[in-house]
């Protein structure tokens, strides 16, 4: 009985589902259809004027449309979580309601080529050409007296990110046990620590290294250790979450086996837990100082110090011969570091 | 030596696995629990040894109730209980004699073992445990390279480090080949008559029940249904408790 009313439940919820979809769905089309394709392409304005009643009506329409065709075959919402029941013969890719979709991919497509505004005229023009020849040229013909300079900066930077990787170690190991949903959801305190360490570290690593080194360039000065402290926050965000996901997926026997001879938690987390996540997480560890000193090279371009504190300074000045240099290092570390890391990886399987 | 009074157990999403199981067990006995998959034997074995808790009754060891104790004093009990598994549960990258050693930890502190610093003395009792079981020069070896039945043994041992009274067997031999299967079980026998470690084992095939149990007791849905000699289970009660259909397998 309880089983049929939550099955009843639960497909009121999918309709209800389906029924949002329908009118963003709608909507979507709406307002895509009348900004790019009216607007910008049948009358050709140049800078179409935005109003936030646009949206609002392009909704209004949405909720009208999906009204009026939900329990049709064009509802995409009904179509796509399976609402609609299909005979056997028949293919869910040929019914009205995909072609909706299809409908709502070909818009997206058309209006991103808008707002990217992609021109092959410009991309073919001879002045263009011209320049692309002017920088392919210097590029290719770096200049070799800044080798020593570039070598330093690079040297900055491989250690940058090895120190970043270092420090986020230790606290992401411990972090990581924390975050596991495994070992603490087990009572009410645990759970909310879990749930609020998840937050911090979900908002921590949506937010670009690029930007935490804007961020730490204002508060520590622009140099090598602004570009270290975004990395290593980086780091940190990033390994507590697979070091997490390696705990939450470890096989409990072990664990039994170390709890049923008397052992005290501490002990049954080391000896049950850690055998089975030490190659994981040195793998994933190595990985990340390889990311780290990618990575590292990026965030020199705002300040954050190293080889790519160089290049900006070089490409400010248009000096291509010398940015062709400074590519050609940054090239040879990125593959040198990807090579060894997979193979250190490799060697640890 | 161990008292079961009125255990049940329901776990939280209402499933009633345990109902009201009564029996003892005496010192030196080698009981063998049979009973269909599901039927609640290995929640029972968990029971003892509080890897799951129990939800009403009483579990005396040796006059101790355990289902009462938490922290240090339950960790005591266990330590005096010794278990081994289907999967055998050893530490994934370690050695034999490691594996041995962690049946010890309740008695090495934190640090010590954390670190891996071992007495001699400890080192010499594993020893002497690696020798009963069979497993002498490959104590340096990486248990999980080791085959299944060799490494049961090492579980045993581990479970011997722990110096036990008694020892919880869960399908012990289930994962293993038949003629593997009969030397990890002489070797439960051993333990049992030589070092006169009480043991309980869960088992799936009768014909190892008739070889090696003392007696035994049969679950079904639950409920103890049969508590007796091996030899007297005959084609009525193994159709009560294996169900009409059943038809019995040996194992040679």
């Amino acid at each position: 009985m309880q089983k049929k009313i939550s099955k009843v439940k639960n497909k009121n919820v999918q309709m209800v589902k389906a029924f949002i979809l329908d009118t963003l769905a709608w909507a979507y089309i709406a307002l895509v259809s009348y900004k790019v394709l009216y607007d910008k392409i049948y009358i050709e304005n140049r800078y179409p004027e935005f109003a936030w009643k646009q949206p609002l009506y392009a909704l209004y329409f949405g909720l009208a449309a999906a009204a009026l065709l939900f329990f049709t075959n064009f509802s995409l919402g009904r179509g796509s979580l399976g609402l609609i029941k299909l005979r056997d013969d028949e293919k869910a890719t040929t019914k009205p309601f995909a072609f909706i979709g299809y409908l709502l991919i070909i818009l997206t497509f058309v209006t991103g080529f808008y707002v990217s505004q992609v021109s092959l005229k410009e991309f073919f023009s001879s002045q263009g050409l011209e320049g692309a020849k002017r920088i392919f040229t210097a590029l290719f013909h770096p200049n070799w007296s800044i080798f020593e300079q570039g070598l330093f900066a690079a040297i900055e930077t491989i250690y940058m990110a090895f120190i970043a990787t270092a420090i986020a170690i230790p606290i992401a190991f411990i972090l990581g046990f924390i975050a596991a949903r495994n070992l603490m959801t087990g009572n009410p305190v645990g759970f909310f620590i879990y749930t609020a360490l998840r937050t911090v570290l979900n908002v921590s690593r949506s937010i670009e290294p690029l930007v935490w080194a804007i961020i730490f360039s204002v508060w520590v000065g622009i140099g090598p250790f602004s570009g270290m402290l975004a990395l290593c926050l980086h780091s940190i965000a990033s390994l507590t979450k697979q070091y997490s996901e390696q705990i939450e997926s470890v096989d409990d026997g072990p664990i039994e086996a170390m709890t049923a001879t008397g052992a005290h938690p501490v002990q049954v987390v080391w000896f049950g837990v850690v055998p089975q996540i030490v190659l994981p997480y040195l793998s994933y560890t190595i990985y990340r100082w390889d990311i780290n000193v990618r990575m590292a090279t990026v965030i020199g371009l705002v300040g954050g110090g190293g080889i790519g504190n160089l290049l900006m300074q070089y490409q400010g000045q248009a000096r291509w011969n010398e940015v062709g240099l400074l590519v050609i290092l940054i090239a040879v570390i990125v593959w040198t570091m990807d090579w060894a890391s997979s193979v250190i990886r490799e060697a640890l399987k | 030596m161990l008292e079961i009074k009125n255990l049940n157990k329901v776990y939280p999403n209402g499933y009633h696995a345990l109902h009201n199981i009564n029996f003892s067990v005496p010192q030196g006995e080698f009981l063998v629990v049979i009973g269909l998959s599901g039927s609640g034997k290995s929640t029972m074995l968990r029971c003892i040894n509080r890897l799951h808790d129990p939800s009403s009754g009483e579990i005396l060891f040796n006059g101790v109730d355990t289902t009462k104790l938490k922290g240090s004093a339950l960790r005591k009990i266990r330590s005096e209980i010794g278990m081994i598994f289907q999967h055998f549960n050893l530490i994934p990258r370690s050695t034999v004699i490691a594996n041995v050693l962690s049946g010890n930890l309740s008695r090495t502190g934190i640090f010590k073992s954390i670190f891996g610093i071992y007495s001699a003395e400890e080192k010499e009792r594993a020893m002497k445990y690696i020798d009963i079981v069979g497993l002498r020069g490959k104590e340096k070896n990486r248990a999980d390279n080791l085959s299944g039945g060799q490494q049961q043994r090492v579980a045993i041992a581990r479970a011997l480090m722990q110096n036990p009274k008694i020892l919880l067997a869960d399908e012990p031999v289930a994962s293993l080949d038949p003629a593997t299967s009969h030397s990890v079980m002489q070797y439960l026998k051993k333990v049992n008559e030589e070092l006169g470690v009480t043991v309980i084992c869960n088992l799936h095939f009768l014909s190892l029940v008739r070889q090696y149990a003392h007696r035994v007791v049969a679950l079904k849905a639950g409920k103890l249904i049969y508590d007796g000699k091996p030899l007297e289970i005959n084609e009525e009660w193994f159709k009560t408790i294996y169900g009409e259909d059943a038809v019995e397998v040996t194992i040679n």
